[in-house]
């Protein structure tokens, strides 16, 4: 086994690391009560997955091939920026069309500040 | 040989995956769950590209890579943009 | 600061067109070039020259890294418990930061740490409404990596 192999073997490892972690996500995204706790598997756990498959694929090419490719390298950096602007999003999308939360939920400060911003603008 | 089992074995838990955002996607109650399910399927999919792309060893998947991430962002905006007030883009009248 | 970065991509780009010479190397060459022009003309420019405070963005890009890898563990360790107790809701932090590129970054900083996503900015920049799955343990955990997140991000744009 020379040493190509045991680059390929590690890069090959990282990668199968990284589908574990988004399979994980999967099933939380199966298990859990509503769409704000479901964007936490989302942002987080999803990610990590990708990025971990998109490094590992990116090391492949640059090391077993030796082609720095610029176009996957702009895809990293884009699921890495994006990902959390898009599970913020589609919270407050969520919660401004008045999807209601999970019954186990404790507390909801938005919700008093929502009545006293409306009392507020009554006044005025 | 060993490269290839670990790398099958990735594509098999990639397309469970998909298949668990697949049935969150049709059964999912309200309509911002789909939008976040649809999101969660673009991530998915990109990532059994990138593993497809080492499989073949070709470099000519890699604009769907870049494709993938760009569209399924804008559509994850626009979508829900659209389901927050019914418009895709804001006007501000006051100004 | 970011009028300055785009300045110097696009001498980079035309450092290409003038070379005709379309690979990564000549790109990075342009770079450096613009880099010089720019620190050179560095006392014309409204705002600092960016490359002085590289070390504090570095140490942000760092601290994204750290955060994403640790919070995605705590996440997973929720989810495979056998039984799910969790106690899910919202809570409400008061920030100091002015601006929108501050704003912006602390809301990526925040959804990236353990448990915790924003989910409404007030109207005038200062209150977050953040949701987090389990509410004594990890709104704390927020709360006391605030002022970390804070200075790192003042170190960057002021």
């Amino acid at each position: 086994m020379n040493a190509m192999t045991m680059i390929e073997l590690g890069i090959a490892i990282i990668i199968l690391i990284g589908t574990i972690v988004g399979f994980l996500s999967a099933i939380g995204f199966l298990r859990l009560p509503d769409v704000y706790n479901r964007a936490h598997a989302l942002s987080k756990s999803a990610t990590l997955g990708v990025l971990c498959v998109l490094v590992g694929t990116f090391l492949v090419f640059l090391f077993v091939e030796g082609y720095f490719s610029i176009k996957l390298f702009l895809g990293i950096f884009f699921v890495f920026l994006t990902s959390p602007v898009s599970s913020h999003v589609i919270c407050r999308a969520a919660y401004r069309s008045h999807v209601s939360l999970a019954e186990i939920s404790v507390r909801d400060d938005l919700k008093e500040a929502i009545i006293e911003n409306n009392k507020e603008t009554e006044d005025m | 040989m060993i490269i290839k089992i670990i790398l099958f074995i990735s594509l098999i838990l990639i397309i469970i995956s998909v298949f668990a955002t697949i049935y969150r996607i049709v059964k999912g109650p309200t309509s911002p769950e789909r939008i976040q399910a649809l999101d969660a399927l673009g991530i998915y999919i990109i990532a059994g590209v990138a593993v497809f792309s080492i499989l073949q060893r070709s470099t000519a998947y890699f604009e769907v890579i870049l494709l993938l991430g760009i569209l399924s962002f804008i559509v994850t905006i626009a979508l829900s943009k659209f389901i927050e007030r019914g418009v895709v883009i804001e006007r501000n009248d006051d100004d | 600061m970011a009028i300055q970065v785009l300045a110097n991509l696009l001498i980079g780009l035309l450092w290409v067109f003038f070379q005709d010479d379309w690979s990564v190397l000549t790109f990075f060459s342009g770079y450096l070039f613009g880099l010089l022009v720019i620190f050179i003309l560095r006392r014309f420019l409204p705002t600092k020259f960016y490359l002085f405070n590289l070390h504090a963005m570095i140490k942000l890009l760092f601290l994204f890294i750290v955060e994403i890898v640790v919070s995605s563990f705590v996440v997973i360790g929720i989810i495979i418990r056998p039984k799910m107790n969790i106690k899910p809701g919202i809570f409400s932090m008061e920030t100091t930061l002015k601006g929108d590129i501050e704003v912006t970054l602390l809301a990526l900083l925040i959804t990236l740490t353990p448990g915790s996503v924003v989910v409404e900015i007030s109207q005038d920049n200062k209150i977050f409404y953040i949701h987090t799955m389990d509410i004594p343990d990890l709104s704390n955990s927020v709360l006391q990596s605030k002022d970390r997140f804070e200075n790192a991000i003042k170190k960057v744009t002021r």
